[in-house]
């Protein structure tokens, strides 16, 4: 009898734990939680509010319009989304290309090499991201760094114009965000077992085919957390854009930020598009992660 | 091994000089006595005298400061409480909480711009510092729980539990045991909240009225009307700064937790 009692009454105790657990839970939580529940929630379903309202040239009126999302369903702001995605992607690309060998490279280097290399790349990437852009500025100005040593040099006649230009754009991105791209790239090379490797070249691979066959397999979190933390920020960039891009060809950052803050303003307009943007980068992120649960699926199923 | 070992290294020299040369530059032109940026025309340290004497960039500094420092402070008191109440595994809010602590982390910040923007106005909040530092506090916040929970999560509890054992009331082990082990963690959590803040263009353009600016904002403001003489000795303080905070917390860290 006393044996059969025993479990419930420790079971209902362990229940009271769990709920006193769960209460301390959501009042330690609760700050935080109803802080992002007021600032980051609420403020969308304001920004889905104002999307179906008519613009003002300095306001907003509360009369219910479908102005903007015709104009967006009718192609009116498919440029910048097309030259904004174009170019989060080739930066993307860029970031791989430049990172990977640099990531590894680190991994692969002496311990105590390794934190030092680290903080050089960290050093910039601490650094004001508005100054990074000034300087790229002044180096790339038609009277600036580049133009007047080539000059001098007397290796080009007349300056290069890459300033306002989509070349600067890009240089530019791959230079703000190439550490997003190293960081998690260096961790997960850090972490490959090279024994693997020198396994594989043992066994007859050449160096090329052991690399594309074992490395670059086990790095590809890496390439795929590198690539959202710089596609992402790439595609709704606002700062790079304005001060080295041209005016000419308008990002979708720009786009938003312009019918936020000039006037004659149009909140409805900049609400849709900051709506699409949102929708777009939800859907690309729900295709990454089933992109990736298949990968995992099928790197499981091959070791079975 | 060798062939591709020649290769990183000459890539890794490559990005080396493409992430340094425009600071470099920078840095050097900053002593450059010239009112464009065209040519060298002999060393002067007149912008960094020219920048203490200019009270729109003291009071922009001042600004970035007090931002930075109370919305460092406030995110981080908010990182601490979520990310102890988050290491209840059974917790029934958990899900949704951590839904709402990365989703800012994946969407473009311009959209957190905006969003606030709009937020600001329906409410007819009067813009200025106030609004800063609440958006300020909304981006920190995530990061903060997330960095401080990290730590927790790879924590040793047989300390807490020896304490435990040893009959310590709960609140001497929390601020006697644990406290001290989650510390590394709480620090790395404020100083990335501080870097951010500091960092913030886009966020700050969107939520600061007139008469409120802080650096990034004032020194954007500087390069559109084409006044660029002190910016560039008031960037080389800035990446001075950078350094310097970089290198102390490594030697922080080291001092203190060995790590």
């Amino acid at each position: 009898m006393n044996k059969f009692q025993y479990p419930t009454y420790e079971s209902s105790h362990e229940q009271k734990h769990r709920k006193r657990l769960n209460l301390q839970s959501w009042i330690l939580t609760a700050p935080a939680m109803l802080w992002l529940l007021f600032f980051f929630l609420l403020p969308y379903l304001i920004v889905v509010i104002y999307s179906f309202l008519t613009p003002d040239i300095y306001d907003i009126k509360f009369e219910l319009s479908l102005e903007s999302y015709r104009q967006i369903f009718n192609g009116d702001y498919l440029r910048p989304f097309l030259i904004s995605f174009r170019m989060a992607f080739i930066t993307t690309v860029m970031c791989i290309l430049l990172g990977y060998p640099v990531a590894y490279f680190i991994a692969r280097s002496s311990e105590k090499l390794r934190s030092t290399l680290l903080v050089m790349i960290i050093i910039p990437f601490w650094t004001n991201l508005i100054i990074r852009i000034f300087s790229w500025r002044i180096f790339l100005a038609s009277n600036g760094v580049l133009n007047d040593t080539l000059m001098s040099l007397h290796l080009i006649k007349a300056p290069l114009e890459i300033m306002r230009t989509d070349l600067a754009v890009g240089l530019v991105m791959v230079y703000v965000y190439l550490p997003y791209m190293i960081l998690p790239l260096y961790s997960v090379i850090e972490k490959i077992d090279f024994t693997l490797l020198n396994a594989a070249m043992d066994l007859g691979a050449s160096e090329v085919k052991a690399f594309f066959r074992v490395t670059l397999p086990l790095s590809l979190t890496g390439i795929f957390a590198g690539s959202i933390l710089v596609f992402i920020p790439a595609l709704g960039a606002y700062l790079i854009t304005q001060l080295v891009g041209n005016q000419r060809s308008l990002y979708i950052g720009q786009v938003i930020t312009y019918k936020i803050k000039n006037i004659p303003r149009n909140w409805p307009m900049a609400s849709a598009l900051s709506l699409t943007l949102l929708f777009l980068v939800t859907v690309l992120l729900a295709g990454a992660y089933f992109l990736w649960l298949r990968n995992k699926q099928r790197r499981r199923g091959e070791s079975d | 091994m060798k062939l591709h070992k020649g290769i990183n290294l000459s890539i890794f020299t490559l990005v080396m000089i493409f992430l340094y040369i425009p600071i470099l530059i920078l840095i050097i032109f900053s002593f450059n006595d010239a009112k464009i940026i065209v040519g060298w025309k002999g060393f002067t340290t007149k912008y960094y005298v020219q920048l203490f004497q200019n009270d729109n960039i003291l009071q922009a500094f001042k600004n970035t400061m007090m931002i930075a420092g109370l919305s460092t402070l406030i995110s981080t008191i908010l990182g601490i409480l979520a990310a102890l109440g988050l290491e209840n595994k059974n917790f029934p809010g958990r899900k949704g909480l951590m839904a709402l602590i990365y989703t800012p982390l994946v969407i473009p910040d311009i959209l957190m711009g905006v969003s606030l923007a709009l937020l600001f106005n329906f409410t007819q909040v009067n813009t200025g510092m106030f609004t800063v530092l609440i958006a300020h506090i909304t981006f920190c916040v995530s990061y903060t729980i997330i960095v401080i929970q990290s730590r927790l999560e790879g924590f040793d509890n047989s300390l807490v539990e020896a304490a435990m054992d040893l009959g310590a009331k709960p609140a001497t082990i929390f601020w006697k045991v644990k406290f001290p082990l989650m510390m590394p963690g709480i620090i790395s959590a404020a100083l990335l909240a501080f870097t951010l803040s500091i960092d913030d263009f886009i966020i700050t353009f969107f939520t600061s009225g007139r008469g409120f600016d802080t650096l990034p904002i004032y020194v954007e403001g500087t390069i559109r009307r084409g006044t660029i003489t002190t910016i560039n000795a008031l960037s080389t303080l800035m990446i001075g700064g950078t350094i310097f905070l970089v290198v102390v917390t490594k030697r922080i860290r080291k001092s203190l937790f060995s790590l």
